[in-house]
C-alpha cells in the first residue's frame, strides 16, 4: 500500500465518515439567532467540531443539527443567556460512533 | 382479521473499500427504515381495525433482539422462520408465504427491498404463494375501512399511481412512509425476554454468497485501427465519421410501442422472426 | 411503588460498574443508555487500564475486546519541525496481567454492560434520561423521553457523563465554565497490520501510546496517537476557551499535527474509518461536584473524575472505580434501609481510601500546569533547541557546555530561571 493513497479529505467527506441516526421530528439544539447578533464573542463558530455554526451575512448564525457530536462544546463556550438551548436527542437518534 | 409485517435482519453499515470494493461486515445488524415502516403500518391499520398483528422475520436467532423491539412497540406475534444465510429471494417468499397462511394473514405489510442487493421481489413472491393481490413500492397507505387500502405507488418520471387494495393482499412501503412508533418504558421492560415462536425451515438450500469484485467493464477485442496518419486512426477507432443509423424517438400509445420494440429485437436478432418471447429459442 | 432498588443512568464504563456491584449483591438495578447500545454515543483517545476491573471481572483479559496491548510509551515534544520522543518499550505489559489496551469505546462499553447484564441488571438502551423525579427535595427516580417513561427508586446513580444534566438538575455541579473544560477530536485511519506493525516498530498484539506536547498551536492542549490492530487513532484534545478565541478551528489543528514530519510517517496514506469529538472534564479535583445527594449518587466523567494531566489520560479506570464504588455504597444503603444522603455517605469514604480521590487530590494542580503556557510552549521549545544545540556537530567550532546551551536556549525563548524553577517545583510537588 503506497503512503499517498488517501489524501487528506474535505470537511464534509469528514463528516460523511460518521454516523447519525436524524430525528426528523425534534432538532435536540436550537440557537436564537437573536441573541447571536450581538454576540461579539462568538466562540461556537472556531469551536464547533462539526462546524455546525455558520455565520450569516445579516450578522446571525444558520444552525443545523442533524450532524451533531452531542458534545456539549457549544453551550460550553456560548455565554449569551438563552442563545443556545442544548438537550440530548431522544433516545436511539443522532451520533453513533463505531470505531472511537 | 390479522395485520402482517414482513421484515429481514440486515447489516445496517458493511465497509466497502471504495478501492477495492470488498464488503466488510459490521457489528450492527437491525432491520432498514423500509422494514420499520412496514410494521409501523401494520401496527396502525392494526389499530384502526380493531385487528391483530404480528411481525415475521425469514432469518437467524440474530434477529430475536430486534424483534423484540417490535413487540416493545406493539406488534402482537413474533414469528422467526429459522434460516440462516441469505437463501434466493423465490424460496424466502414461499417459506413467508407459508408461515403467513398458516397465521390467516390478511393483510402483509413488507419493505420495499432490503438493503444488502435486494431486488424487492420477495413481496412478489409472498402475494403469489398467497394468492393476494399485490401493490409494491407505495409511499403513502391509508385505510379505506376494514381491509381495504388506498395507496400511492411512486412511478416514472415524478409520476403517481392511485390503487385501491383489498385484503387478501399484499404490500411494500418505502421508507419515508412512516416512521416506527416509541415503545413505552414499561412495554421496552417487558419485551427484553418475551418468547419468539421459532418456526424450523429444513432442507433449504442457501447458496453460497456470490463473490464480489470490484465492477470493471468488460473489454472487447479491437482490430488495430489501419490508416497510416495518426489523424486517420484516431477518427476510425472513435467511429466518429463512419455511417450509422440515427436513433429514433418515436411516440406511440401502450400497444403500439411495444409492437414496434419486439419488431426491432427481431431486426437487431435478440428474438426470433416468429416468436414473441426473448431468448429466441425459447419455442423448443 | 419503586419499579427498581437503584436506576443507573448511563451504561458508559461508570454506570456498568455501578450497575454490576449491585445486581451481584442481589439488587434490582435498571441500566439506562440513551445510545441505541452502550458505547455507540462515546470516544475517547484509545487506552483502557484494566487493572481495575481485577476485582470486578477476574481475568478480565480473556475477554475483553481488545485491539492491541500497550507495550511502548513515548512522549513526545513538538517545537516547529522538530520532536523530541522519550520512548519507553515493556514487553512484560503484554502479558497477563496486562496494563493498557487500545480498544473502541463502542466495543468496550457493550462488553461491560454485558457483564452486568449477565450479573442480572436490566440494560435499556434508546432511552434518555431527561430528568429527575423528586419528593419532599429527596431523588426517588428520572424521567425518560419513553412514553409513560417514568422509573422510580430509591437510589438514583448518575453515570450520564461529562455533561451530566442530572447532576446539574440537583444542583450538584456548580463549575460549568469553559475553562475547566477540553474537547477531544480524533481520526480513526485504516492502516494494514503490517504497515502498523512496521511504523510503531511492534509486532503480533503488541501497540503503543504516544502523547504528545507542543502540537496544538495556540490553543493549550496537547495530541495523541494510538495503534489499534488495523487502525491508528491521532486526535487532539483542546481548551475550549482559546478554542473559541480562533482562529484555528479543531479540524485546522488536527490536520497539522497529522502533517508534522514526527508524526505524518506514522498515520499518512490511510482511508478515515470515523471522525469524533467529546468533552473532558479537564480541571478533576478541583471542579467536582457533589458526590452525594438525598437519593443520588454521581460517578465517573458526571463527577469529573477523569483524570487530564498532561502525560496521563485516564478515565475509564476512575469511571469503574468510581462507579463501582457508587454501587456498593447504593447496596449498603439499601440494606440499612436509608437512601438519603447520609445513608450514602460510604460513597465518598470509599473514593478517598481508594484511587480515585487520593490520585485526584494529589494530581490537582497538574491540569493547570499541563496547560499553562510553561508546559505548553516553553518546555517544548527548549528542549528541542537543546537537543539541536547538543547534536548539531558545528566543527571547527568546539563544543559548548550542557549547561550554557540550556541557560541560552531559556534565554532565546524568554524564560526566566527564576519562573522556570517555580514551575519545576510546582511539578515536583505536583507529580512526585
Ligand atoms: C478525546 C478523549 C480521549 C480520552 N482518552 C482516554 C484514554 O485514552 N484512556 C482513558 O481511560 N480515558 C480517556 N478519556 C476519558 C474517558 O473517555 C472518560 O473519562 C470515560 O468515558 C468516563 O466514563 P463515564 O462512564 O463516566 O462516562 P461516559 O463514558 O461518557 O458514559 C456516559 C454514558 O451515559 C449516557 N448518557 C448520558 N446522558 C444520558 C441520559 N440523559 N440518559 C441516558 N443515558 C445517558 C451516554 O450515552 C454514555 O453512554 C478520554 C476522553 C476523551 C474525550
Ligand atoms: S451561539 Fe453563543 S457564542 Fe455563538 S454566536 Fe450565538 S451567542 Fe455567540
Ligand atoms: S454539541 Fe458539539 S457538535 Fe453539536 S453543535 Fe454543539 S459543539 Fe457542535
Amino acid at each position: 500500500m503506497s503512503a499517498s493513497s488517501y489524501p487528506e479529505i474535505s470537511f464534509e467527506a469528514r463528516m460523511a465518515t460518521v454516523e447519525f441516526r436524524i430525528d426528523e421530528d425534534r432538532a435536540h439544539i436550537t440557537v436564537d439567532d437573536t441573541i447571536c447578533r450581538d454576540c461579539s464573542t462568538r466562540g461556537c463558530i472556531t469551536a464547533c467540531p462539526a462546524n455546525l455554526f455558520v455565520p450569516t451575512a445579516a450578522g446571525g448564525i444558520l444552525f443545523n443539527y442533524e450532524q451533531c457530536f452531542e458534545c456539549g462544546t457549544c453551550y460550553l463556550v456560548c455565554n449569551r443567556e438563552g442563545a443556545i438551548t442544548w438537550t440530548y436527542p431522544e433516545g436511539g437518534h443522532g451520533v453513533v460512533f463505531h470505531r472511537s | 382479521m390479522l395485520v402482517a409485517a414482513c421484515v429481514k435482519l440486515v447489516d445496517l453499515r458493511p465497509q466497502v473499500d471504495r478501492v477495492s470494493g470488498a464488503v466488510t461486515p459490521s457489528a450492527t445488524p437491525g432491520c432498514s427504515a423500509a422494514d420499520r415502516a412496514a410494521v409501523e403500518l401494520a401496527l396502525t391499520l392494526a389499530d384502526s381495525w380493531s385487528a391483530s398483528s404480528a411481525v415475521v422475520c425469514c432469518g437467524p436467532a440474530a434477529a430475536d433482539p430486534v424483534l423484540r423491539e417490535f413487540a416493545a412497540s406493539g406488534a402482537g406475534r413474533l414469528v422467526r422462520l429459522d434460516v440462516d444465510g441469505a437463501p434466493d429471494s423465490s424460496i424466502v417468499g414461499r417459506l413467508l408465504a407459508g408461515v403467513l397462511g398458516d397465521l390467516g394473514a390478511d393483510v402483509v405489510v413488507c419493505g420495499d427491498y432490503s438493503t444488502d442487493r435486494g431486488s424487492g421481489s420477495v413481496p412478489a413472491w409472498v402475494a403469489d404463494g398467497l394468492g393476494a393481490a399485490q401493490a409494491l413500492g407505495l409511499v403513502q397507505v391509508r385505510s379505506e375501512g376494514v381491509g381495504s387500502l388506498r395507496a400511492t405507488r411512486r412511478l416514472d418520471g415524478g409520476r403517481r399511481e392511485r390503487l385501491v387494495v383489498d385484503a387478501p393482499c399484499v404490500v411494500s412501503v418505502e421508507g419515508s412512509l412512516a416512521e416506527l412508533r416509541r415503545a413505552p418504558l414499561a412495554a421496552a421492560l417487558a419485551a427484553r425476554d418475551l418468547p419468539i415462536e421459532v418456526v424450523d425451515a429444513p432442507g433449504v438450500v442457501v447458496p453460497a454468497p456470490l463473490a464480489t469484485r470490484p465492477w470493471v467493464p468488460p473489454t472487447r477485442v479491437q482490430p488495430a485501427p489501419t490508416g497510416s496518419a495518426a489523424l486517420e486512426r484516431v477518427v476510425e477507432l472513435t467511429g466518429a465519421l463512419v455511417e450509422r443509423t440515427p436513433p429514433r424517438t418515436v411516440e406511440l400509445p401502450p400497444r403500439q410501442a411495444a409492437e414496434l420494440i419486439l419488431e426491432q429485437l427481431r431486426t437487431w436478432g435478440y428474438l426470433d422472426a416468429d416468436d414473441s418471447t426473448p431468448g429466441g429459442t425459447a419455442a423448443t | 411503588m419503586s419499579d427498581f432498588d437503584v436506576v443507573v443512568v448511563g451504561a458508559g464504563p461508570a454506570g456498568s460498574a455501578a450497575a454490576i456491584e449491585l445486581a451481584r449483591a442481589g439488587r434490582s438495578v435498571c441500566l439506562l443508555e440513551r445510545g441505541p447500545s452502550p458505547g455507540s454515543k462515546n470516544m475517547y483517545g484509545g487506552v483502557v487500564y484494566g487493572r481495575i476491573l481485577d476485582t470486578l471481572v477476574p481475568a478480565w483479559w480473556e475477554q475483553v475486546p481488545v485491539q492491541r496491548w500497550v507495550t511502548r510509551r513515548s512522549t513526545m515534544l513538538i517545537h516547529d519541525e522538530q520532536a523530541l520522543t522519550v520512548d519507553f518499550r515493556n514487553p512484560g505489559w503484554g502479558a497477563a496481567p496486562f496494563n493498557g489496551a487500545t480498544t473502541f469505546r463502542p466495543d468496550f462499553d457493550a462488553w461491560l454492560a454485558g457483564v452486568a447484564v449477565d450479573a442480572g441488571a436490566v440494560l435499556v438502551c434508546s432511552t434518555t434520561a431527561t430528568g429527575l423525579i423528586r419528593e419532599g427535595g429527596r431523588v426517588v427516580g428520572v424521567r425518560t423521553d419513553r412514553p409513560d417513561g417514568d422509573l422510580r427508586a430509591p437510589v438514583v446513580i448518575a453515570c450520564d457523563g461529562v455533561n451530566s444534566f442530572l447532576a446539574k438538575e440537583a444542583g450538584m455541579y456548580p463549575h460549568t465554565g469553559a475553562e475547566n473544560f477540553t474537547v477531544g477530536v480524533k481520526e480513526t485511519i485504516a492502516l494494514p497490520r503490517e504497515v502498523i506493525d512496521e511504523r510503531f516498530a511492534v509486532r503480533g498484539d503488541e501497540g503503543v501510546d504516544i502523547e504528545i506536547l507542543g502540537c496544538t498551536g495556540d490553543v493549550p492542549g496537547g495530541g495523541f496517537v494510538y495503534t489499534n490492530a488495523t487502525s491508528v487513532a491521532v486526535g487532539l484534545v483542546l481548551s475550549l476557551p482559546a478554542l473559541a478565541a480562533g482562529p484555528d478551528r479543531p479540524e485546522e489543528l488536527l490536520r497539522r499535527l497529522k502533517a508534522h514530519p514526527a508524526v505524518a510517517p506514522l498515520v499518512e496514506g490511510g482511508e478515515v474509518l470515523e471522525y469524533s469529538a467529546h468533552v473532558i472534564p479537564e480541571a478533576g479535583y478541583r471542579m467536582m461536584p457533589e458526590l452525594v445527594g438525598d437519593g443520588i449518587l454521581v460517578a465517573g466523567d458526571a463527577a469529573a473524575m477523569c483524570l487530564a494531566a498532561g502525560i496521563w489520560l485516564e478515565g475509564v479506570n476512575f469511571a469503574i472505580g468510581s462507579g463501582a464504588a457508587a454501587g456498593r455504597a447504593a447496596t449498603r444503603a439499601l440494606a440499612r434501609g436509608d437512601a438519603s444522603a447520609a445513608g450514602l455517605a460510604a460513597y465518598r469514604e470509599m473514593l478517598e481510601s481508594g484511587f480515585v480521590l487520593a490520585d485526584h487530590r494529589r494530581l490537582r494542580d497538574a491540569p493547570h500546569l499541563v496547560m499553562g503556557d510553561l508546559a505548553q510552549r516553553g518546555l517544548p521549545a527548549v528542549a528541542c533547541g537543546v537537543m539541536e544545540d547538543l547534536f548539531t556537530v558545528r566543527n571547527p567550532e568546539p563544543k559548548q557546555g550542557v549547561r550554557r546551551i540550556v541557560r541560552n536556549r531559556m534565554r532565546r525563548n524568554g524564560i526566566r530561571v527564576r519562573d522556570a524553577v517555580r514551575e519545576g517545583l510546582r511539578a515536583v510537588r505536583t507529580f512526585g
